[in-house]
C-alpha cells in the first residue's frame, strides 16, 4: 500500500482521485463506471465547498481504499483506463503482479457482461478455465468436452486444455473451426486471443477434412472439399495409388443421422414413430436431454444442413490403405475413418438388438451419439469411469452397427464376462457369439457373428496350435463391422499395430477408464484407433448415483526406528518390502479391517508387494489371491468373498487391479503400490465404484491408502493421487487412527515383536523368496511370466543352503525364534468346499521360492 | 589427558535421528559424539552445519527419487 500512495502512476491515479472525490467519502469506494466528463464535473463541484487541505487528505484516504478494493475486484472498469496513447493495451503492474509472473493476463480486456460468461482462457498454453457455478456452465461444459481435453475437474472450477488431438476430435464429430471460434467467443469473458484463434484454425483446417470410407467393400478417400482431394491426388505417392478406371472424382450426398436410432435410447424405446423425420428427431433429442445446450443443438443442426452438401471421393485399393493413411498424415491431412454401415450390403447383417427392457443411461447415450453423430460409425475412444457401464456402451454400439463384431479384452476371464454381458443385454443367439481363447476355440454358426478374444491370442506370433492357427486365418480372412477394444490403455502401441493390421474392421471403438500412462505412449492411440470421442465426469456420475461415492483417505504410518534404520541401509528393492512391512502399517490395516468388517463392509486389500501380501494375509487369517494362485482356487476364493458372510476381506495382488468385477466390495485398503502410477490408483478405486449398495441412503465407499512416513512412498503417493484429484476426489490425510491401541489382538504391539518381524522380513527376503513376476491377468496362466534373468537366483533359492551358525541360535540365543505358521485362509475354504482337487498343484506354486524343507513339511500338512 | 569436545544437543523425530545416524556411519563417525536416546543426539558443534546440509540433501532424495517412473505393463 504505502509505495502506491507515494508514487501514483499518472493516468490511473488521476481517474481514481477524481472518482473518489466526486463521491466525497472514502467509504463506498467500489469501482463503478464513471467516465471522464462526469469526473471532472464532480471535481469542480467539490472544489467549491471543501478546503484544499481537507480535499487532499480525503483524496489520499479514498484512493487507498479504492485501490485496496480494486485489488480484489476483477472489474472491467478498472481495466479500461489502461490504454496507452495509441489505444493499445498495456500490461499493468500492481502489487500482486509479481505473484502471477508470466501468467498475468490482466491485460486481456474483459467484456462488459463478463459476469454472465463462464470461461477464462490462458492464451499461452491454450488452457480454458470454466466456472462451474456460472448459470451457463452446463452448456459450456458440453461444448468444452467436445473441443478440449478435461485436465482437472474439482467442484467449482474446471480446467480444460485445447490440444491438437482434442481439436481433431472436435472436427471428427462434425464441428467446424468457425463454430468453435464463435462459440468460444460467446462463452469467454475476454475476447478470444488471436494466438488461440490462429491455433484453432491451424489445427482444424486439415483435420477431419479427409475421410476414409469403406463402401461396398472398397476403400474411398472422401472429402467435402474438392480442392483437398486435388491436393491429395497431385501428391506423387497418393496420386499413383488411386484405382485407375475410376478416374473421375465421384460426387454423392453425405448421409445424415436421419432415421438412425441408437437402440436403448428413449427414441428407440418410447415414442418411436415409424417414420421419424429428421427435424423431429432433432427436436426430440433436444427435449430429451434438457440440460444440453441449445447452442449445441444448433450446431448439430447446422452440421446436418451441411452434410447435405456434396462430398467427393476417389477410390484406392485395399492394399494401399495403410500407405495412403501414412502419407496423408505426413502431408497434414490425417484421414478420418468412418463406416457407412447402413449402406453396407456386402457384409451380412447380424441379428442383434438390445433387449427391450434395456435402458442406457444419459451419458452412455451421449457418448454413443458422438460415435454415430452423422449416421456413420466413427472410430475412436470412449472414456468412462470403471463401473459406469463401458460394456453396455460397447454392446449398444454393436447393436447399432449390426455387423460382425470382434471384441478384444485383456484376460480370458473378461472374455467370459463380455460374452455373458452380451447375452444379458442383447437378444443375440448364443450360437452367434463365440469365444477364442487358449481353452476354447469356437466359431459362430451363421454367416456372421461375434467373436470375443484377448489381445494376446490375436497377436501371439509364436508357434500356434493347429486350432488357433485355423482360427486366426478365419479372423484374418473376413471383414468385421466393429472392433471393440476393451481397456485400451494397457496395450502397447506395437501390439495394436499388429492387431489392426491383421484383422480388418470397418470401425474401431476403444473403451477405457483411465486414458493415461506414465509414459507418453497414449498419444499413439489417437492415430491407431481414433480420437477420444467422449470422456465422462466422474463426480457428476457419482452425484447421479451411477457410480458409488467414495471417501478417500491417506493414512500416514510412522516407521519404528529399527525399521527405519534398516530402511536407510537397504537397497531399493528391500526398501519397498520394508515400507510395506512396516508394523505400524500392519496395525493400521488390521484396525481398518476390524472397523469396516464390523460395519458390514466387504473389504479388498491391495498389495503390489507379494511378500507383504502373504505375510499380512497369513497373519490376519484372510483369503488372498495372487499371480501364483491356481484358477480353481481363485474361483473358490472369489465365490466365497461374494457369498460367504464369514469371508469379508480379500487380499489381492496387482492382478486384481483391472477387469475384476466384485460389486460386493465397499471398502478398499492399499498397502503397497506400483510407484507413482496414477492409473493403478484410479483402476483400484474403480473396484469399489460399482458397489451394489451405492444407492443406499448415505452410502459411502472407502478408499484407504496406507503410507509409511518419511519414506519414498510419501512422494509416490502424492503423485499417484494426481489423477483422482483431477477428477474431483479429495484425499483426507489421517495421521492418527483413534483408539488403535485398543484393538484386540493388535499385531506387533511390543517392540520385541516388531524386531522379530524385521528379522524375519530381512532373512526371508535375502533368500530371494519373492522373485515371482506377476502377470496382469487375474485369470491367466500363472506360469507365463517368469523371466528377467533371475534363473540363477531361483536355483539357489530352491536348493539346500549351507550356512554357518551357532548351536545357540537354534535355541533362540541370537534373536532367532520359532514361529507359528498360520495356515492360509484359502486352504480353510478349500477344505470346506469340495473344489479342493487342484490343491497340491496350486500350493507348490505358492511356496515356490521358500526353502525346500519347509515346502515339503507344508505339503504334508496340506 | 582429558580431551574436551564442544557439542550440541540435537532433538529430533526418531526418523530424522535414524537418518542422522546413518549419515554419521557413512562418514567415519565424524558428526555424532553420543547417541542419547530415541529423539536426542549429541553432535560436534563444528560439524553441525555440515550435518544439516547433508540432512537436507538426504531429505530431498527421499521425496524426489531421481530415476524417472516407469509404468511398464
Amino acid at each position: 500500500m504505502p509505495p502506491k500512495r507515494k508514487a501514483p502512476s499518472g493516468q490511473t491515479s488521476a481517474a481514481k482521485a477524481g472518482r473518489a472525490s466526486a463521491m466525497s467519502t472514502p467509504g463506498p469506494a467500489t469501482p463503478r463506471s464513471v467516465d471522464s466528463s462526469i469526473m471532472s464535473d464532480g471535481d469542480e463541484d467539490f472544489d467549491e465547498d471543501v478546503s484544499e487541505a481537507q480535499r487532499e487528505r480525503e483524496e489520499l484516504l479514498s484512493k487507498e481504499a479504492d485501490e485496496f478494493v480494486n485489488k480484489f475486484t476483477l472489474g472491467g472498469k478498472r481495466l479500461q483506463g489502461q490504454k496507452d496513447d495509441a489505444g493499445r493495451e498495456v500490461r499493468r503492474y500492481d502489487a500482486a503482479s509479481s505473484f502471477f509472473r508470466k501468467r498475468d493476463f490482466s491485460h486481456l480486456p474483459l467484456k462488459p457482461d463478463h459476469q454472465n460468461r463462464p470461461l477464462w482462457i490462458d492464451p499461452d498454453n491454450c488452457t480454458i478455465v470454466l466456472e462451474r457455478f456460472n448459470p451457463l456452465a452446463e452448456q459450456a461444459t458440453d461444448f468444452l468436452i467436445t473441443i478440449a481435453e478435461p485436465k482437472s475437474r474439482p467442484t467449482f472450477l474446471h480446467e480444460y486444455s485445447l490440444t491438437p488431438h482434442s481439436l481433431y476430435a472436435a472436427v471428427s464429430v462434425g464441428l467446424r473451426p468457425r463454430d468453435i471460434i464463435n462459440t468460444l467467443e460467446r462463452f469467454l469473458k475476454t475476447s478470444l486471443p488471436d494466438i488461440v484463434r490462429k491455433k484453432i484454425e491451424e489445427h482444424t483446417r486439415s483435420f477431419g477434412k479427409v475421410k476414409l470410407v469403406l463402401k461396398h467393400n472398397r476403400y474411398f478417400v472422401e472429402s467435402a472439399d474438392a480442392e483437398v482431394l486435388q491436393i491429395l491426388l497431385k501428391d506423387k505417392v497418393i496420386g499413383s495409388l488411386r484405382v485407375q478406371g475410376s478416374s473421375d472424382i465421384t460426387t454423392s450426398y453425405a448421409p445424415t443421422m436421419g432415421g438412425l436410432v441408437i437402440p436403448g435410447t428413449q427414441n428407440a424405446a418410447g415414442v418411436r414413430q415409424a417414420d421419424l423425420k429428421e427435424g423431429e428427431k432433432k427436436s426430440g433429442e433436444g427435449g430429451e436431454v434438457p440440460n444440453e445446450a441449445d447452442l449445441f443443438a444448433t450446431l448439430n443442426e447446422e452440421d446436418d444442413d451441411d452434410d447435405k452438401e456434396a462430398v467427393h471421393a476417389f477410390e484406392i485399393s485395399d492394399a494401399d490403405v495403410e500407405t495412403v493413411q501414412k502419407r496423408c498424415l505426413d502431408i497434414g491431412y490425417p484421414i478420418l475413418e468412418e463406416y457407412d454401415f447402413r449402406n453396407d450390403d456386402v457384409n451380412a447383417n447380424l441379428e442383434i438388438d438390445l433387449r427391450p427392457n434395456t435402458q442406457i443411461r444419459p451419458y452412455q447415450e451421449k457418448s454413443l451419439s458422438k460415435m454415430f453423430g452423422n449416421g456413420r460409425a466413427k472410430s475412436g475412444i470412449i472414456v468412462l469411469p470403471c463401473g459406469a457401464g463401458k460394456t453396455l456402451v460397447g454392446i449398444t454400439a454393436a447393436c447399432t452397427i449390426k455387423k460382425g463384431v470382434i471384441v478384444l479384452c485383456t484376460s480370458s476371464m473378461s472374455v467370459v464376462q463380455w460374452r455373458q454381458e452380451f447375452l444379458k443385454w442383447s437378444n443375440i443367439n448364443p450360437d452367434d457369439i463365440a469365444i477364442f481363447t487358449a481353452e476354447s476355440k469356437q466359431k459362430f454358426s451363421g454367416s456372421t457373428g461375434i467373436i470375443v478374444t484377448t489381445y494376446s491370442m490375436v497377436t501371439n506370433s509364436r508357434e500356434r496350435s493347429h486350432d488357433s492357427k485355423k482360427m486366426m486365418d478365419f479372423l484374418r480372412g473376413r471383414e468385421w463391422g466393429l472392433m471393440l477394444l476393451d481397456e485400451v490403455h494397457v496395450v502397447p502401441a506395437e501390439m495394436f499395430r499388429r492387431v489392426i493390421s491383421s484383422i480388418k474392421s470397418h470401425s474401431k471403438l476403444g473403451l477405457t477408464a483411465t486414458l493415461l500412462r506414465e509414459d507418453d505412449k497414449i498419444s499413439h492411440l489417437n492415430f491407431l484407433i481414433g480420437p477420444k470421442l467422449y470422456e465422462a465426469n466422474w463426480m457428476e456420475l457419482s452425484q447421479q448415483g451411477h457410480i458409488a461415492k467414495v471417501q478417500c483417505a491417506e493414512v500416514w504410518c510412522p516407521m519404528p526406528t529399527e525399521f527405519y534404520d534398516e530402511y536407510l541401509r537397504a537397497n531399493a528393492r528391500m526398501k519397498r518390502t520394508l515400507y510395506a512391512m512396516n508394523p505400524r502399517k500392519f496395525q493400521a490395516c488390521q484396525y481398518l479391517i476390524n472397523y469396516h468388517e464390523s460395519r458390514g463392509d466387504k473389504i479388498i486389500v491391495f498389495s503390489d508387494e507379494l511378500y507383504s501380501l502373504k505375510q499380512y494375509a497369513l497373519k490376519l487369517k484372510k483369503v488372498f489371491i495372487y499371480g501364483g494362485t491356481s484358477q480353481s482356487e481363485r474361483m473358490t476364493v472369489l465365490e466365497n468373498f461374494q457369498h460367504n458372510p464369514d469371508v469379508n476381506t480379500l487380499f489381492l495382488s496387482k492382478i486384481g487391479d483391472t477387469s475384476l468385477d466384485l460389486p460386493e466390495a465397499t471398502c478398499l485398503i492399499q498397502i503397497s503400490s506400483h510407484f507413482g502410477s496414477r492409473r493403478q490408483e484410479a483402476q483400484r478405486l474403480g473396484r469399489i465404484l460399482r458397489a451394489k449398495r451405492r444407492n443406499d441412503e448415505g452410502f459411502n465407499a472407502f478408499f484407504y491408502s496406507l503410507v509409511s512416513k518419511d519414506t519414498q512412498e510419501m512422494y509416490y503417493s502424492s503423485k499417484r493421487q494426481a489423477f483422482l484429484v483431477d477428477q474431483g476426489y479429495a484425499f483426507k490425510v489421517i495421521t492418527q487412527l483413534a483408539n488403535i491401541e485398543k484393538t484386540p489382538d493388535l499385531a506387533f504391539a511390543t517392540p520385541q515383536e516388531c524386531r522379530e518381524l524385521l528379522q524375519r522380513t530381512l532373512v526371508d527376503n535375502e533368500r530371494g523368496v519373492e522373485d515371482e513376476i506377476e502377470t496382469d491377468d487375474l485369470f491367466g496362466k500363472a506360469g507365463g511370466g517368469r523371466g528377467r534373468g533371475r534363473g540363477s537366483g531361483k536355483k539357489s533359492g530352491n536348493g539346500v543352503r549351507r550356512t554357518a551358525g551357532m548351536l545357540s541360535e537354534l535355541a533362540g540365543g541370537q534373536d532367532m525364534a520359532y514361529i507359528e505358521q498360520n495356515k492360509a485362509a484359502n486352504k480353510a475354504l478349500k477344505a470346506k468346499g469340495k473344489k479342493g482337487a487342484a490343491g497340491a498343484e496350486g500350493k507348490s506354486k505358492f511356496f515356490k521360492g521358500i526353502q525346500r524343507e519347509k515346502e515339503k513339511a507344508r505339503a504334508r500338512t496340506g | 589427558m582429558v580431551k574436551a569436545v564442544r557439542g550440541v544437543l540435537v532433538e529430533c523425530e526418531p526418523a530424522i535421528k535414524s537418518i542422522l545416524v546413518h549419515i554419521d556411519s557413512t562418514h567415519h563417525h565424524e558428526f555424532i559424539i553420543d547417541d542419547l536416546d530415541e529423539t536426542h543426539l549429541f553432535v560436534k558443534e563444528t560439524m553441525l552445519q555440515v550435518l544439516k546440509q547433508k540432512l537436507e540433501e538426504r531429505l530431498k532424495e527421499t521425496y524426489r527419487p531421481e530415476e524417472p517412473l516407469e509404468d511398464s505393463e
